[in-house]
């Protein structure tokens, strides 16, 4: 079979369900599905972006704590410079706002990473400064 | 939606997008009526189940209708569709899990004629169609776009986002796999 010979049966290729397809209808269904549901403007592209760019910073920051967490050598706990990335802006924190970083930081880090007082008191009958100085710890 | 532009059969293509980016559906609806035809030849012979076709066909029609903003005129706009239809039917086989191949005997059947030759007819494309299914998504794309669209290199270069000589090169490539496969047939 020759070059010409193949080209002449490409161009016949799906000619016949080509045919068959009724066009009119496949405009009127088009027209009805981009109506109904419209193009992503690009607001929401930019919004399921930010929203993807800080779950990635997330799951970096919590991926850099696991492996201070692991490295040999290293001192058990969250990273010194993390740890006082976060530290320095808690002093503008109310004591419930502080309540649920706290919380939200453990769902991250294991609880083994955090200085937990001694009498084992529970988080709600800690005053502000003593969560501030418990989320503190774990820089040393 | 705007209210329809006065139009005539000749308005260019660029016309119609302009019109549907304004808001005139009826100006989709004429882009529809010109390529999907040739956007059907296009997936069939790229081995979209004839069952398929039609969903495959608007699916096609409605991502490029969605992202009409990235066309920047680069190559004509039906050449710009295909390549969207590419896309669609590759995903489509990644959801089945499988690629089809259109049962040819029924696509091509011509009742006119002498029944042999349309019997060795249908042999030698169901061949090709089999053939085409060997082949890298790429050459066989561009084999499509220029045995069976009748593009130039370069519109099939503009479209594929290729050097001209590189779509020579898989055209080429193309066409002597598919001899091979044809005469080890």
């Amino acid at each position: 079979m020759n070059e010409d010979r193949l080209n002449q049966l490409a161009r016949r290729l799906g000619a016949n369900a080509a045919e068959r397809l009724d066009v009119e209808a496949t405009a009127r269904q088009v027209v009805q599905r981009l109506r109904e549901q419209p193009a992503r403007r690009g607001g929401i592209w930019i919004q399921r972006t930010l929203v993807r760019i800080a779950a990635t910073v997330v799951i970096l920051v919590g991926g850099a704590v696991a492996v201070s967490r692991l490295a040999p050598g290293r001192r058990p706990g969250v990273s010194p410079v993390h740890a006082h990335l976060v530290a320095d802006d808690l002093r503008d924190l109310s004591a419930e706002e502080l309540r649920d970083v706290l919380t939200s930081f453990d769902e991250i880090v294991a609880s083994d990473s955090v200085v937990v007082p001694e009498s084992g008191t529970d988080l709600n009958e800690l005053d502000t400064q003593q969560l501030r100085a418990l989320l503190r710890s774990p820089e040393g | 939606m705007a209210n329809p532009q006065p139009r005539t059969e000749t308005s260019s293509d660029a016309a119609l997008i302009a019109a549907w980016r304004a808001g005139d559906e009826q100006a989709a609806a004429e882009l529809v009526g010109r390529h999907a035809r040739a956007l059907a030849r296009f997936l069939a012979g790229a081995g979209a189940p004839e069952a398929d076709l039609d969903d495959l066909v608007q699916e096609a029609l409605i991502r490029a209708f969605r992202s009409v903003d990235r066309f920047r005129g680069q190559c004509q706009f039906r050449s710009w569709l295909l390549t969207i239809g590419g896309n669609v039917l590759k995903d489509f086989g990644r959801r089945a899990g499988r690629r089809k191949v259109m049962p040819l005997d029924e696509a091509v059947r011509d009742t006119a004629g002498d029944p042999h030759d349309h019997a060795e007819a249908r042999e030698a494309e169901a061949l090709l169609a089999a053939g085409l299914q060997q082949l890298s998504r790429l050459q066989r794309e561009v084999f499509l776009l220029r045995a069976q669209q009748g593009l130039e290199y370069d519109e099939i270069a503009a479209a594929l986002a290729t050097t001209s000589g590189a779509a020579r090169v898989h055209y080429h490539h193309a066409v002597r796999r598919l001899k091979e496969i044809v005469r080890d047939e």
